[in-house]
């Protein structure tokens, strides 16, 4: 048993010498979805997968994949023809954050963060944040960030210039070096596969007994 | 509490389960019912307690502390009766607030997950996938949890369950990240469970959760849910000769809209009198997005334990969580005003004494206002903040004040006594109004004053503190200091004093210090009380709002100046208005060590907390350990308190604590063993003899008590029939250390006292439950007969039988008791106890019950005893002898909803 726990031990021991700190997990897919590490080739995500820091996430038409930092259930939720770097430096109560996001639509729903933000990065912005939950949809031009919870510290790289986006807020931040930010237009939100993920019908019947009570019955159905 | 004259019978309980509530029965022996009993109780070492109310059942006195007050740190707790003309009785018998009853907890049996100290939680375990109660899709369904924060779980003993179905082989451990894909799972709700040990081989606490597979989901939501209990309890008792009529409604109600919630408790007692402090209650808590509570109503604050720890507050709290900043708001009522006591002399009172002949030979006789009580107005603050989890701190502030505008300067009602002192007016009940008529008529005249009445005074009070702590060695060890100040005025009738007029207040010399007097030849007199007003560092004027400064503010400077110049720290720390403790507690492996001193100078006063003792200094150290797999628990420690902290403290009293809790608990269906051992030194200094009058009188003290405690539970079944016998044995035995240089004549007033108690508790195949109890106590109470000294002994026996049984398809349930009390003692006396009753479970969420008593005494000495005993106008008449002591009958009705 003492044999078999060394092993063990020198197991762990060689992995965290010589790989990767390993950060986040695939908890659902959907399509399909590619991840490259180091010099490696492509390879499909599947359910389960663990990211390493240094991982490229790519997702193709139709594709979506929700992943989960191993630390504070941080999560991610990236949409059809996204591309990202997955990054995160473990410490010893956390992991520090990161995100490169090269192009695509991604939601990103942020625990308190202890010490270091979470931090996303675009070809034209930086979106930091300690906790909270928000969309981010990125081009090579344009980057909007929808906020659905929290406060969001967006900054456009050419101009420098920052701006807050809190709930029901909608920030714009352009390659020629301009932000605003506006109300949001519900429309505009993206929808989050990882809710339904079947594409389930619902059904509501709303029942109210003598006394005037009410409750809702919800059946969803494929 | 000292002296008692009057005795109750508690036999402890071996042990509380965590987290279970407990039942805690008391009963009393004398022939005049108590009028009330009390159940104080606290978490070890708490500064405050809080109270219970005991419920006559019969022979019995029962109360139950709630399951959330029985934690690992086991409790304290005491029994208070209190019978008419404000006669008490307590169990501890002696100075029961500063030792009260240690009760020891154990975990619940069955449930070995649940580790008592180097306990590893549920959130350190993060549960990736999928979520508790998810709805997953068949196909893609991934068990994962992530180890990441902590470092404790030896990985080769994790065991994962897959609906009961261990699939441990198939599961994948990777740097802390548990995955197990299972594959399709069919339609349902399924269960997952985690079982795991730490590095030191302790079972750690379980992971369980379910989720539920399919395509389709049926759920009832609710975007507003609501639940309550509505209950109404009537009762109608015969005490005695006294009859008690109670009516009360209890409710709850609890509203969650999802971000906010709303909680409402309300009780309505017909007990409810202005005659005095409220028994009604209702409060409201209103929680939102779990950052904002709001109390309103009446309300428990805790702001620290040397201000407010859970006294009832009738007004406005706020408790708001801003991530950084926790802020703590209370504003409202301790006590309410109560205007006058029942009855005559409820409101008014002649002061014979101080009634004044004039020069005419007529007489000005003075009337007292008396059974108010001033309205308390409290207002606290308290501003914290936790650091990155390694360091908290904060400050506080609690104002107190009696509002002298609340009572009412005149009564038109209330009557009060005039007896023949009062010349020339019939001895009567008289009116304010009616009074002085009299006394116009009779050419005498009233002082009836409007202010500055000779009971009750109004009372100001004001306290600052800070606390700070941090955590250490990996949260193994917290280091937590707290430091209190107070300012207390005895007396506010007179409002706030200017810094000159101070000066002039205790003498009539204006020369910048108070109390500075003077001989004849304007020569300071030695010895008088010295303060510079320079030293006063504030204008009281200026703080009249926050608090009032006059003479009679104790102490005045509340820091010994001269001392703060050379030893400021000292002198702050120890300033006898300061209270503070500093306190290291330590988790390592299987102990958990504390070591704490804590001072409350004597003149600390918080009004907020009555239970405080001031002029107390108090040093803890104690370990609790768990071996054997959690099945032994030893707590062994030491306390030492005494009164020292003025340096002119004459003959201090100190206590020295010794004490051991043995309890071994050899796993579900097997015996429990529980031992505990306390010894209680006390001494005070003293090495000689003291002189009153023409008496010597020996006040030393160098005694010793020895409590020890046995219990054994023994579960046993014999077919289907399940049973459980416990044994247990109480002796408490005090030694005086002195007895070899006392007198002859000298009275050890210690009482020794030996319990002997057996309970045989069995669950019959047909739900029949019986309890069966048989217990002996023996008091030798020592006493003098002449110059005889002797110990009077005092046995009880006591038998009881109670039993239940579902009947009608579980919809009723009938219970009934019987008690047998036999008292042998100078008075030998039996009492007889029955109870019976039902509960109906009229509708799901509708119950009801009936409970009746009866109590019958018999006494035969009273036959021949040529005494009037029951105050009937009759000498040794039957009723004496035999009497129904009390007959009651309890209706309860319950609605949940």
């Amino acid at each position: 048993m003492i044999l078999y726990k060394i092993i063990i031990a020198n197991i762990f021991f060689f992995t965290i010498l010589f790989g990767e700190d390993r950060i986040a997990i695939t908890t659902k897919i959907i399509g399909k979805a590619y991840y490259v590490r180091g010099n490696n080739s492509e390879l499909p995500v599947t359910k389960g997968h663990i990211f390493e820091n240094g991982d490229i996430l790519t997702t193709s038409k139709g594709g979506f994949v929700a992943l989960l930092y191993i630390d504070d259930k941080t999560a991610l939720k990236v949409k059809e023809n996204s591309k990202l770097t997955i990054s995160g430096k473990r410490a010893a109560k956390s992991i520090a954050k990161e995100i490169k996001l090269d192009r695509g639509t991604l939601r990103a729903i942020v625990k308190k963060q202890n010490q270091n933000d979470f931090i996303i990065r675009t070809p034209v912005s930086v979106a930091s944040v300690k906790g909270t939950d928000f969309w981010l949809i990125s081009n090579k031009t344009n980057d909007s960030i929808i906020g659905l919870e929290g406060k969001i510290a967006f900054l456009n790289i050419l101009s420098g210039e920052t701006v807050d986006i809190t709930i029901g807020k909608t920030g714009i931040s352009s390659s020629e070096g301009s932000l605003q930010s506006f109300k949001t237009d519900p429309s505009t939100i993206p929808e989050d596969l990882s809710v339904d993920i079947n594409g389930d019908q619902i059904l509501e019947i709303e029942f109210e007994n003598a006394s005037g009570k009410k409750k809702t019955l919800i059946i969803k159905y494929k | 509490m000292y002296g008692q004259t009057r005795l109750i019978h508690h036999t402890p309980p071996p042990y509380g389960v965590i987290g279970q509530e407990l039942k805690l029965v008391a009963l009393s022996f004398e022939v005049i019912e108590p009028i009330d009993a009390t159940l104080y109780y606290r978490l070890p070492g708490s500064k405050s307690f809080l109270e219970i109310p005991f419920k006559n059942s019969g022979i019995n006195w029962e109360a139950s502390l709630p399951g959330f007050s029985l934690t690992a740190e086991g409790l304290e707790y005491i029994i208070a009766f209190q019978f008419s003309r404000d006669r008490l009785v307590s169990f501890p018998r002696e100075d029961p607030f500063n030792n009260p009853y240690y009760l020891t907890t154990v975990p619940p049996k069955g449930q070995k997950k649940i580790g008592m100290f180097n306990n590893l939680y549920s959130e350190d375990i993060l549960i990736l996938s999928p979520e508790p109660n998810e709805l997953v899709n068949q196909e893609s369904v991934l068990i994962a949890t992530s180890f990441f924060n902590t470092d404790k779980v030896d990985f080769s003993t994790v065991q994962l369950f897959l609906d009961d179905l261990e699939v441990t082989n198939s599961v994948l451990i990777e740097e802390g990240i548990l995955t197990y894909d299972p594959g399709i799972l069919t339609i349902g709700i399924h269960s997952i469970q985690i079982l795991m040990k730490d590095i030191d081989g302790e079972s750690i606490i379980p992971l369980k959760w379910d989720f539920i597979v399919g395509t389709e989901r049926i759920e009832i939501l609710d975007l507003v849910t609501y639940n309550g209990r509505l209950n109404s309890r009537l009762s109608s008792e015969k005490l005695g000769r006294t009859s008690l009529n109670i009516a009360e409604v209890i409710g709850d109600f609890s509203v969650d809209v999802q971000w906010a919630k709303l909680n409402t408790d309300l009780r309505l007692t017909s007990r409810e009198s202005p005659y005095s402090q409220p028994n009604n209650r209702l409060g409201t808590a209103f929680s939102i997005g779990g950052f904002l509570d709001v109390n309103m109503g009446d309300f428990y604050p805790q702001l620290s334990r040397f201000t407010i720890d859970g006294k009832r507050v009738r007004g406005l709290g706020i408790d708001a969580d801003l991530k950084w900043l926790k802020v703590q708001f209370i504003n409202g009522e301790l006590n309410r005003a109560v205007q006058e006591k029942a009855g005559v002399n409820g409101g008014y009172n002649i002061l014979y004494d101080l009634t004044t002949p004039n020069e005419d030979g007529s007489k000005t006789y003075y009337l007292d206002r008396t059974g108010f009580s001033f309205k308390r107005k409290i207002t606290g603050l308290r501003l914290s903040t936790d650091l990155f989890s390694k360091l908290n701190m904060g400050v506080h502030l609690v104002k107190t004040r009696d509002d002298t505008t609340s009572v009412n300067r005149i009564l038109d009602n209330a009557k009060f006594y005039s007896d023949t002192l009062v010349q020339n007016i019939p001895v009567s009940n008289y009116t304010l109004e009616e009074f002085k008529n009299a006394l116009l008529l009779s050419g005498d005249t009233l002082l009836a004053p409007n202010s500055h009445w000779k009971g009750q005074k109004p009372k100001d009070n004001l306290i600052l503190g800070f606390n700070i702590g941090t955590v250490l060695d990996n949260q193994k060890l917290t280091l937590d200091f707290d430091w209190n100040m107070s300012l207390y005025n005895r007396n506010i009738w007179d409002g706030v004093m200017s810094i000159s007029e101070l000066d002039t207040a205790i003498d009539d010399s204006l020369d910048g210090y108070i109390g500075l007097t003077y001989d004849r030849d304007g020569k300071e007199i030695s010895g008088s009380t010295k303060i510079k007003t320079s030293d006063i560092l504030i204008d009281p004027e200026n703080i009249q709002s926050l608090f009032i400064i006059n003479t009679n503010m104790t102490p005045l400077v509340p820091i010994d100046l001269t001392a703060l110049s050379s030893n400021p720290i000292s002198s702050i720390i120890n300033m006898p208005s300061s209270a503070f403790k500093i306190k290291l507690r330590g988790n390592y492996s299987r102990n958990s060590l504390l070591v704490e001193y804590q001072q409350i100078g004597p003149e600390y006063v918080s009004l907020g907390n009555p239970f405080l003792r001031n002029n107390t200094r108090q040093f803890t150290i104690s370990d609790r350990i768990s071996l054997l797999d959690q099945k032994l628990f030893l707590n062994i420690g030491f306390k030492h308190l005494d009164n020292k902290i003025l340096k002119t403290t004459v003959s201090p009293l100190n206590t020295n604590t010794l004490f051991m809790n043995l309890t071994f608990l050899l796993g579900l269906n097997m015996p429990t063993f529980v031992f505990n051992y306390q010894s209680i030194g006390k001494n005070n200094e003293k090495t000689s003899l003291d002189s009153v009058g023409s008496k010597t009188i020996d006040f030393r003290e160098d005694s010793k008590a020895a409590n020890t405690m046995f219990s054994v539970s023994i579960p046993f079944t014999s077919g289907s029939l399940k049973q459980n016998f416990t044994l247990n044995t109480v002796n408490i035995n005090n030694l005086d250390n002195l007895i070899k240089k006392r007198s002859e004549s000298y009275l050890f007033p210690k009482t020794d006292s030996k319990t002997i108690s057996m309970t045989l508790s069995s669950l019959f195949p047909s739900q029949l439950k019986t309890v069966a109890l048989i217990s002996q106590t023996r008091l030798d109470i020592p006493s003098r007969l002449g110059n005889q000294l002797i110990k009077i002994p005092y046995i009880w026996t006591h038998l009881s039988l109670s039993a239940n049984k579902q009947i009608l398809e579980e919809k009723i349930k009938a219970k009934g008791s019987l008690s047998f009390l036999n008292s042998k003692s100078q008075i030998n006396s039996k009492v007889l106890g029955l109870r019976a009753g039902f509960d109906f479970r009229i509708q799901e969420n509708l119950t009801a019950s009936i409970t009746s008593q009866v109590r019958f005494n018999y006494r035969p000495s009273f036959n021949k005893d040529k005494l009037d005993n029951d105050g009937d106008g009759q000498i040794d008449n039957s009723g004496e002898v035999f009497d129904m002591n009390s007959l009651g009958i309890i209706l309860n009705i319950q609605y949940n909803f």
